[in-house]
């Protein structure tokens, strides 16, 4: 057996401008259950346009972590069924988007919900849970 | 008939089918509306310290931790009904707490200058029966308020409007993502890129004008051009456009001025939030965002996020989930403090909370008002028998508490 080098190099990563979206889908599954895999599948995604998927080197089911000053998670990548032109990616509203969120706000008491950058990188570990998401924060 | 609690257009035309006092199965709901009403599968418990305890139990620790804060706040209320918001804010008062709602980040913004009547407003029936242009502008109301554009908007055949969308109806998405919304727009998408709506908005003022606008000239006069031959237009103003001009909000009113034929409409997702910004608005003048102290004071720091992060030493949350909705980074302050949390359904928030007291479902297990998104008093109704408390007794009774 050979050797998986692969697993010893550090994936590329880029910088990614995110948008947050609300979902029907989402939606649903929230008022059923919030801590149900069904609410997991629809807000521990990132929807990118296909152009920037090839750029990066990522396929629909890969995960990757996004991370920036406020927090990290890791989550799926779908590619959108829109044509995208590129440039931004989308996620759900949810507190995996909200990890990434600011708290700063200016004052103003509205944080940045729509307006994130992150790193992206390729990682092979599992989507982050809502409960590693809370785990710091139990009483 | 009833009403549903999904969404702030408070459906009213929807039929439950009950057995063994369950709702078993709704009919007019969209896929939200129907979740919400068929309820949580994770219902919440009475606990004190994170072990479970009975109510009475949990409402007097409740009343303790209030009664010892020295700056207590008061937050959600968006998914309680007016009676339990009146009771709320007389509880603020007594306390003189800090009181904020989820519009602090939401439409809050918006919904104050409506009540200021900054910007001409209708009903949304008067947008079933009589508009011809609709522009969704940063609101995918598709997903968010599922039936936004076939009970009200689009697709209706209004008094004035026989013909429907087919030939009576232009609807407009001006949105950064083509949404479910913008898909049925079709031909009239605009896209914009992120923070890019006030340069759009001084476009379209210029266009309006008969200028030649700086972006994109072809489309923006193309777009005034029909915005001019309205005869009742919507403006439906969503999230999207309230995040990207929130240090600038009073754009919106001039170009609302140079739209004389149009109406500008919140797209509030939460079912009761205009109902409390009404009514907080009616004892302070301010929607959202005081202090009681003598009189009601109104800042930004009493705002959720701002006074999470700085001056309070006990939250009481009911019907939200800021543990979800708001920033990570803000989080840590809550585990600093305690939290008490009324919820028909175990949240992130309860959690963490030192204690939970559970509340019926409203509009399922226990009726009461609310408002509309376009400021329509509605009756929610009750379907089922429960022996759960409504937010307002528990409110009720903390007050006789304390």
């Amino acid at each position: 057996m050979g050797i998986d080098v692969g697993k010893y190099l550090k994936s590329p990563e880029y910088e990614i401008k995110i948008t947050t979206y609300r979902d029907i889908f989402q939606a649903e599954a929230l008022e059923c259950d919030r801590f149900g895999a069904e609410y997991m599948k629809h807000s521990a995604c990132l929807v990118m346009s296909k152009n920037d998927m090839v750029k990066m080197g990522l396929k629909t089911g890969n995960r990757v972590k996004l991370a920036n000053n406020y927090g990290s998670v890791v989550v799926e990548v779908r590619e959108s069924k829109r044509d995208e032109p590129g440039g931004i990616a989308f996620m759900v509203n949810s507190p995996w988007s909200n990890a990434l969120v600011s708290d700063e706000t200016g004052g103003k008491g509205i944080p940045e919900f729509k307006n994130i950058t992150a790193r992206i990188s390729l990682v092979k570990d599992e989507a982050t849970t809502l409960e590693s998401l809370m785990g710091s924060f139990r009483k | 008939m009833v009403t549903c609690p999904g969404c702030a257009l408070l459906c009213d035309d929807i039929e439950v089918v009950v057995e063994n006092n369950r709702i078993k199965e709704t009919r007019n709901t969209c896929r939200r509306g129907a979740a919400r009403m068929k309820g949580c599968v994770n219902r919440l418990a009475p606990s004190v310290a994170q072990k479970p305890d009975d109510i009475e139990n949990a409402i007097k620790k409740a009343a303790a931790i209030l009664q010892n804060a020295k700056s207590p706040m008061l937050f959600g209320w968006s998914n309680s009904t007016c009676e339990a918001q009146l009771e709320g804010i007389q509880l603020a008062k007594k306390m003189s707490a800090i009181m904020d709602d989820t519009s602090s980040f939401c439409q809050g913004l918006l919904i104050e200058r409506i009540l200021q009547k900054k910007f001409r407003t209708c009903t949304l029936d008067d947008i079933r029966n009589k508009a011809d242009v609709l522009v969704y502008w940063g609101s995918d109301a598709q997903d968010s308020q599922p039936r936004h554009l076939s009970r009200f908007s689009y697709f209706p055949r209004g008094e004035l409007r026989q013909r429907g969308y087919e030939e009576d109806r232009i609807a407009i998405a001006i949105d950064v993502r083509e949404s479910n919304t913008a898909k049925i727009c079709k031909g009239h998408f605009y896209r914009i890129p992120p923070k890019g709506d006030r340069e759009f908005i001084l476009a379209l003022m210029d266009a309006l004008s008969g200028k030649v606008p700086a972006y994109e000239p072809k489309k923006m006069l193309e777009l005034a051009a029909i915005l001019k031959k309205a005869e009742f237009g919507a403006i439906f103003v969503g999230l999207g456009l309230t995040y990207s001009i929130k240090d600038d909000f009073d754009i919106l009113i001039p170009l609302a001025d140079k739209l004389p034929n149009f109406n500008i409409m919140p797209m509030v997702g939460h079912y009761n939030m205009r109902g409390f910004n009404e009514a907080l608005f009616k004892e302070t003048g301010f929607v959202n965002r005081v202090k009681f102290d003598g009189k009601a004071i109104h800042d930004s720091r009493y705002s959720i996020v701002e006074a999470l992060r700085k001056s309070i030493d006990a939250l009481l949350v009911v019907g939200s989930d800021p543990l979800s909705s708001l920033p990570r980074s803000v989080i840590p302050h809550l585990a600093n403090i305690p939290v008490i949390c009324i919820d028909p359904c175990v949240t992130l928030t309860s959690k963490i909370a030192a204690v939970t007291i559970p509340c019926a479902v409203s509009g399922v297990e226990t009726g009461g008002s609310t408002v509309r998104m376009d400021g329509k008093r509605v009756e929610l109704s009750k379907c089922i028998e429960s022996n759960y408390l409504n937010d307002k007794e528990i409110l009720a009774r903390l007050m006789e508490a304390l």
